[in-house]
């Protein structure tokens, strides 16, 4: 059976990955997804208040544990598990 | 025929060029059941494929089973790829015509266009007047273009390499045409590496290379996002996979000799049901 490698991000050191956003851009696989937690009728969602967006790994499955993400990432909010 | 011409078309034409799938009362009707994020059917959809990924990697067994399952069901609503010419077709039956930011971009790339310059996709119908209740769907607004400027954007996007595509939220109400790229798009990443068919349907069209026009200069090869083209060595030419092809087109609007012509996939017998 195949395995997969998981990313494992820590929240509380991830507060606006909207704003950040270098796990994202770097990613050769582009594996990672950002969205708005919650979307407000008649309201634009602030990038830079922390908890409003949120990091998901939406592509884990292509992921190739190349840990360019944990390079980039400025406060040590990912680790990686294989 | 495709699934979207057989349930939407009018007097053999294709769907897209049926001014009924144009008409704003579609706009309104929403289908798909109310979930915690409204009753959205593109956020629904975005579920499901959320479902299907997250499936490959957790439950890898049970992968082949759901995508059966989710290729099989009866299909309602699709995205079409469409070549240029066609694109530009679409755009002179649609009003209004809007460019705005990309959703998929924004999700995958965290990549914020937030003024007409950089905005890469378009918006078509009675829904671009309204973006002001979804202020974060749309981030910055959306820049409202005559029929002319309309053209001359998507020739723009043609140019800068991007694949046509015609979008439906939920049922055949023409609401978008993007303008996407592999791999940030998620219709074409679901379908190409996950083999969602429902997600992204192949163009009425596919690439052929005229072999005595073609001097290999390889720049199609560069532009097919789906991996269609290669350069064979063998032969010492360049070829075009019709299974793999979707008939976007960029090659043959890239092609300085004019050596890929665009085939309707019906005049050829094993292409017809290739969608």
């Amino acid at each position: 059976m195949k395995r997969y490698p998981r990313i494992i991000i820590d929240y509380t050191k991830c507060p606006t990955p909207f704003d950040c956003k270098k796990c994202l851009v770097t990613c050769p696989q582009a594996i990672f997804e950002v969205f708005p937690v919650k979307v407000e009728k008649f309201k634009e969602t602030d990038k830079k208040a922390p908890g409003t967006y949120q990091l998901s790994t939406f592509f884990i499955d292509k992921c190739t544990a190349c840990e360019d993400c944990l390079k980039v990432c400025p406060t040590g909010a990912l680790s990686i598990n294989y | 025929m495709c699934w979207m011409c057989k349930a939407y078309g009018e007097d053999g034409k294709r769907w897209f060029f049926n001014p009924k799938n144009h008409s704003r009362q579609l706009y309104t009707i929403k289908r798909g059941p109310k979930s915690a994020y409204g009753t959205d059917p593109e956020t629904l959809a975005g579920l499901e494929q959320r479902k299907l990924t997250a499936a490959k990697w957790e439950d890898p067994e049970n992968f082949p089973r759901l995508l059966k399952e989710y290729n099989e069901r009866p299909k309602e609503g699709g995205c079409q790829v469409v070549p240029l010419q066609e694109a530009i077709q679409v755009a002179e039956l649609s009003y209004p015509i809007a460019a705005m930011m990309c959703i998929c971009r924004k999700m995958f790339r965290a990549d914020e266009e937030t003024n007409p310059a950089e905005y890469t996709c378009t918006g078509l119908g009675v829904g671009m007047f309204k973006w002001e209740r979804w202020p974060e769907r749309y981030r910055g607004g959306v820049n409202i273009m005559s029929l002319e400027e309309a053209k001359e954007w998507l020739t723009k996007m043609d140019k800068k390499g991007f694949v046509h595509m015609i979008m439906t939220f939920g049922g055949s109400y023409v609401g978008g045409l993007c303008n996407c790229d592999y791999p940030d798009c998620s219709q074409i990443r679901t379908r190409l590496d996950y083999g969602l068919e429902p997600a992204l349907m192949k163009g009425h069209h596919f690439a052929k290379v005229d072999y005595d026009s073609c001097n290999r200069c390889g720049i199609c090869v560069q532009r097919c996002q789906f991996g269609a083209i290669k350069f064979e060595v063998t032969v010492d030419r360049t070829n075009i996979d019709a299974f793999r092809c979707f008939g976007c087109g960029l090659c043959e609007t890239a092609c300085p000799r004019q050596a890929i012509a665009l085939v309707d996939r019906e005049t050829v017998p094993a292409m017809k049901e290739e969608w």
